[in-house]
């Protein structure tokens, strides 16, 4: 005898079945995430400094004079300089060496291509915090780095850089790569290989079959990796907040941490705060949508 | 093939070598830092500022039994064991409920919430970072790991459900439908339809909860201040960031905050490279 009697009923449990499915995870969801996201913007726009949230001291909207602070700071300029600086490694040096090494393993152009990459991937899974320190203390003055040097260079002479950001650059370059060269090896693999030998036995070349194959059939992935480096570049905080903590004199500061130090380091700013990470969202979002639109005017069939 | 293989010309031979050269220097790129880290965890700090580069001459120990005690790692190791495991369980059990509802239960709310979700994936934690820290604060949580975990949870969620609504799609409607017809109630083809078939999938989510969960650095950093609520991660930045001459113990330290993930890592290596390649479906 089937349990349920009328169209009715069976829509009425349907509904509480899908509503105590969903609820739980959506009020989480919603309390940690989406609304305070929209408080973030909120907040940004009143002057709001500490205190009870709710029935404390009155607290006004000011506008957008935040953000006009935010846009007078020279350290905002030259935590975006930064951010850019990083976002550029990523998007022109972890993509093109991700790519590289994704091709040479899986075309199989070397033997013990497993173990080669289970090690190149080895650095992404460790903890950005036990990374940070390692390469502070590497690059120190009393670390390994001068030493090194000096193996190839006998007079060289630990001095402070004019670079600061330069061991941040590499140590980034140097932990994501492999994360790039795993989406690629596992977008490779979907390529019909029937179509690439086809190719070479028609007489391609393995730069023809590069150029006319495999490239054309990954750029909906370069274009994902690319948004996926945008986006990760904008966000790194934990690996320079280790390392460099934003010094020397703020040289090696980035939005995130420029952002951090607003709201938890001496006299909280709010505001002026949730004002860097909403402009921090924004360019963001118009860098990625730049990416798609560059996809779509510079053709890419995905 | 074969014929060509053994034919290849001069030019050929030589790209091979330079092939395996680079690779080996990438290889080598990759793992010198962390081999150097480990050999250094074993000299004394005597011995390492006259000896930076080369092996221990005497292989101590000393540096790991005075790290382990006085960094506290043992209660460090169990929190974050605590925050992972709890928050991988709860969010795979609600965000497999939710996506199971989305994907087979119509309703005309699911393009809303399933898309809100979605947008989740596109927002960052520098944006919910200080509103998190005033509510967290607000609700009486600051300092509590139910004010870690919540959290945690929230942002492991979207993931979660994109990933299980795409593959629950993927499960024939026949299926549900039929046992619906014989009475089950839509828990009941949950728990015994949907759980077991979704398993590679779930297997997915949890490992990229997992890796971000135990990694997590910042918002616990300020969600929390005492010292019985530290993870891994926060209590090595605070011991071994620390401590700025007494380099032997900072890298046994180090050592240890490692371990962990590389053996996690060693032991299911496939699934999340595989993890790693499904993630990057977004976008």
């Amino acid at each position: 005898m089937p349990k349920v009697h009328t169209l009715a009923d069976a829509k009425r449990e349907q509904r509480r079945a899908y509503w105590t499915l969903v609820l739980p995870g959506f009020l989480i969801y919603i309390s940690v995430m989406a609304f305070p996201t929209v408080f973030s913007v909120i907040l940004s726009l009143t002057d709001y400094n500490g205190g009870r949230l709710f029935g404390g001291k009155p607290v006004s909207f000011v506008g957008f004079k935040w953000y006009g602070r935010l846009f007078v700071d020279e350290y905002f300029y030259l935590a975006l300089k930064n951010n850019l600086w990083i976002v550029l490694v990523s998007v022109f040096g972890q993509i093109p060496l991700g790519f590289f090494l994704a091709y040479v393993l899986h075309r199989g152009l070397v033997r013990y291509g497993d173990f080669f990459q289970t090690m190149i991937y080895l650095p992404t899974v460790i903890s950005t915090v036990v990374i940070g320190i390692l390469w502070k203390s590497f690059f120190a003055p009393y670390g390994a780095f001068p030493e090194l040097m000096r193996l190839f260079n006998p007079s060289y002479e630990y001095g402070i850089s004019s670079h600061p950001l330069f061991p941040v650059l590499f140590v980034i370059l140097w932990m994501y790569t492999g994360m790039y060269m795993i989406i690629f090896i596992a977008n490779l693999q979907k390529i019909d290989g029937s179509v690439i030998e086809a190719a070479k036995i028609d007489g391609a070349s393995e730069g023809q079959t590069l150029r006319y194959i495999i490239l054309p059939a990954l750029s909906g992935v370069l274009v994902v990796s690319a948004i996926l480096a945008i986006s990760g570049s904008l966000k790194s905080f934990d690996l320079i907040y280790v390392m460099t903590g934003g010094g020397p004199a703020n040289r090696t500061t980035v939005l995130s941490i420029y952002m951090f130090d607003k709201a938890f380091k001496g006299a909280p700013n709010y505001p002026l705060a949730n004002a860097i990470s909403t402009v921090m969202v924004l360019i963001s979002f118009s860098l990625i949508g730049l990416t798609k639109w560059v996809e779509h005017k510079f053709g890419g069939k995905e | 093939m074969r014929d060509i293989k053994d034919t290849k010309s001069i030019g050929a031979r030589i790209n091979t070598v330079l092939t395996y050269v680079v690779m080996i220097f990438f290889t080598v790129m990759a793992i010198y830092p962390l081999l150097w880290l480990v050999m250094n965890s074993f000299k004394t700090t005597t011995e390492f500022q006259m000896n930076k580069l080369g092996f221990p001459k005497e292989w101590v120990l000393v540096n790991y039994q005075d790290a382990w005690v006085r960094g506290k790692f043992p209660r460090l190791i169990l929190n974050s064991f605590i925050y992972t495991g709890v928050t991988t369980v709860a969010t795979l059990v609600f965000s497999f409920m939710a996506a199971f509802a989305f994907a087979k239960i119509p309703n005309r709310s699911t393009k809303y919430l399933h898309g809100s979700f979605v947008i989740g994936l596109l927002l960052t934690l520098q944006s919910i970072m200080v509103p998190l820290f005033l509510i967290i604060n607000w609700v009486g949580l600051y300092n509590t790991s139910l004010g870690v975990l919540i959290p945690y949870i929230g942002i492991a969620m979207p993931m979660g459900i994109y990933l299980g609504t795409e593959f629950i799609k993927s499960i024939p409607d026949a299926l549900v439908e039929s046992a619906r017809i014989d009475g089950a109630t839509y828990w009941k083809i949950f728990i015994s339809i949907i759980v077991p078939m979704a398993a590679p999938v779930a297997v997915t989510v949890a490992i990229m909860t997992v890796t971000g969960t135990w990694n997590e650095f910042m918002l616990i950093n300020i969600l929390t201040s005492s010292d019985a609520l530290k993870s891994l991660p926060v209590g090595v930045q605070k011991f071994a960031g620390a401590l700025s001459s007494d380099f032997g113990k900072q890298f046994a330290a180090l050592v240890i905050g490692l371990v962990p993930m590389l053996v996690f890592y060693l032991s299911f290596r496939k699934e999340i490279t595989k993890g790693v390649a499904a993630g990057a479906v977004k976008g």
